[in-house]
């Protein structure tokens, strides 16, 4: 009993103790005034040098708060008992927050930097108007390689996936869209197809696919690429950045048929409570020097035309990841087709993946 | 006892190897110089200077273990009385169907206890943050306790407290000077384990945290998308000392005071 007790009393001591020095460690982030922003961003998506520095400048006080996936973060905003202000949802997730009437549109008239952003970016299908929100990290879906392990294939067209050499060697993204639509780009259709018979058409090309196929999976793709173990993958040309960036030998293409042009964006939830306190802060992570400063952080690319001035020019002229307008016009953002829809996709894809040996 | 054989010991070095290798790994790489785990470039400690630096991220591995102490002690406590209450039931149709709904908490997948308690606190009005993961925390560690602790008083024989009472002791007296010490290893992993499911513990974190508050686990899930840096391997490192240090610790005490298991204790 007498050491029940004593382990207790320790226990309690001892959490005391470390209160006390969270306490200490987040003096200041005490929740008093209403000068407080409360941000929700995927996980290492933000220089977080820039937070100070818009703390210093504004005197908002900063909650950084992270997420994994769109579903979770709108989950939680959906279900309510916290207060975000900010948060950075990809583009199909921010049409479906502004379907559950989940955001708040944003007043332009405090966001003056929005001039910065690079029109081509702006009143998407998505979000048409931009009515609530604006582009934070953009990029592509294409074809990460290693050459070291190929024998001089390329990837100019998606139809060199099919080629007989690469047996075993491609891995996809288990993700429907993306696959499906890779299929439905193969054959120069639109991604956002709602054609059963190009679908189709799309997933018997996909099937044929498949003895080239090595694995579908999610994030962990980054690191087999890097650790050279497998050659080719479907992916993001973030994901692509982060293979790169520790290994030299990959490379990055983005196939000549078209692809997924995707986003990352800004919104205000419904349930924020300083909304002025967004805006600045958007309005902030939307200055050049800030934007680039950003960008060079997290190695995504940034839809902010101007930042590119100050941003390092070999980055910039890197087409991979700032393709040109040619490129550019043969992409193609993501529509929500509506939960039937999607359903078919996701059936679909479910058929291509049993077809696999 | 007789000897383990090489056989034998070959087949738990392999097996250990399988356990500790992944950590390892983790540790090595985070003296790498280089930003990623694929080549060794050269030694340095600025991850741990790093993780050092980065506050938010010490507040929250101090939030993670202020968690996962509170939430240990107060489930083991309401564990142990759950326990013994289920032990002593008398009525052994209603003692099976406790027993039944602890072990299908123990079961149930924990995305379906996250979302229902997000469920649940947003209906009355719990601010989500550190209170809402603390309840949680108790709640779903609490019948991981009863299970632990049942087996002990199971094998505790009830001779032994027909004796204390015959001997005179009041019914605190004997839970105070009886149960609890017959029944103490049962509740000390009971905490341990607790403490670990509560570090650990991602899903139903996940839907309770906010307005700040956050814990070790969601913060490394959510690294997921733009990579997880080495900031993580070190702090890993670093926590894979303490608990080496504090497990070490532990054996020392308990050795030095280390007494018969007669269960009775004065």
């Amino acid at each position: 009993m007498k050491e029940l007790l004593r382990g207790t009393i320790l226990i309690l001591v001892v959490s005391l103790v470390l209160l006390l020095i969270n306490n200490n460690l987040s003096e200041g982030s005490n929740k008093t005034g209403k000068n407080i922003l409360t941000v929700y961003n995927w996980g290492e998506y933000i220089d977080p040098d820039l937070l100070k520095q818009f703390e210093k400048e504004t005197g908002i006080k900063v909650i950084y708060e992270t997420f994994d996936s769109n579903e979770g973060m709108m989950g939680k905003i959906e279900q309510g008992g916290t207060s975000y202000d900010i948060t950075m949802p990809s583009e199909y997730m921010v049409e479906m927050m502004a379907e559950k009437d989940l955001l708040l549109p944003i007043d332009y008239s405090q966001i003056p930097n929005i001039k910065q952003i690079d029109p081509y970016f702006l009143d998407l299908p998505f979000d048409p108007g931009n009515k609530y929100s604006i582009p934070y990290f953009w990029g592509t879906v294409g074809i990460a390689y290693n050459p070291d392990l190929l024998d001089g294939q390329t990837f100019e067209s998606w139809d060199n996936l099919w080629d007989p050499s690469l047996k075993q060697q491609v891995i996809l993204v288990d993700s429907a869209r993306e696959t499906i639509g890779m299929g439905l780009n193969s054959l120069h259709y639109s991604l956002n197809s709602t054609n059963i018979d190009e679908l189709q058409e799309a997933t018997s090309k996909l099937k044929k696919l498949s003895p080239n196929v090595k694995a579908v999976i999610g994030d962990e793709v980054t690191q087999l690429m890097v650790n050279n173990e497998a050659a080719v993958a479907l992916t993001w040309s973030g994901q692509a950045a982060d293979m790169m960036s520790e290994n030299d030998s990959i490379d990055y293409v983005v196939p000549e048929e078209g692809s997924n042009l995707w986003f990352d964006n800004f919104v205000i939830p419904r349930t924020a409570k300083n909304i002025e306190g967004a805006h600045a802060f958007i309005n902030f992570m939307l200055d050049p020097e800030v934007a680039a400063q950003n960008a060079d952080y997290v190695g995504y690319s940034t839809p902010n035309l101007t930042a590119l001035d100050y941003m390092d020019p070999e980055v910039v002229a890197d087409e991979r990841f700032y393709p040109d307008e040619e490129t550019r016009s043969h992409l193609e953002v993501y529509k929500n087709l509506g939960l039937k829809m999607l359903g078919i996709y996701n059936e679909l894809f479910l058929e291509f993946k049993m077809d696999m040996k | 006892m007789k000897r383990i054989n090489n056989l034998q010991k070959l087949y738990l070095i392999a097996v250990f190897i399988v356990l500790y290798a992944p950590i390892f790994y983790l540790i090595f790489y985070s003296f790498n110089s280089g930003g990623g785990m694929s080549h060794f470039e050269s030694f340095t400690w600025e991850h741990y200077a790093a993780v050092f630096e980065d506050k938010r991220l010490i507040v929250i591995v101090l939030n993670t273990v202020i968690i996962a102490l509170l939430s240990a002690l107060l489930s083991t406590a309401i564990g142990v009385l759950g326990a013994m209450a289920i032990h002593f039931m008398r009525n052994k149709g209603m003692r099976n169907a406790v027993l039944s709904l602890n072990n299908i908490l123990i079961v149930s997948p924990d995305v379906i206890i996250g979302a229902s308690f997000l469920i649940l606190f947003t209906m009355i009005g719990v601010k989500l943050g550190f209170a809402s993961v603390l309840i949680s925390h108790i709640a779903f560690s609490i019948p991981i306790v009863v299970i632990m602790v049942l087996p002990k008083l199971q094998e505790m024989s009830s001779t032994l407290i027909d004796a204390a009472l015959d001997l005179g002791a009041t019914r605190r007296d004997v839970v105070t000077r009886v149960i609890l010490p017959f029944i103490q290893p049962g509740i000390f992993a009971g905490f341990f384990l607790a403490l670990t499911y509560s570090l650990d513990d991602f899903a139903v974190t996940f839907f309770v945290t906010g307005n700040g508050f956050s814990t070790l686990s969601v913060e490394i899930y959510s690294m997921a998308r733009a990579g997880i840096t080495l900031t993580i391997n070190a702090l890993s490192g670093l926590i894979f000392v303490i608990t080496v240090v504090l497990v070490l610790g532990y054996y020392a005490i308990s050795k030095r005071t280390k007494m018969p298991m007669t269960g009775v204790k004065k």
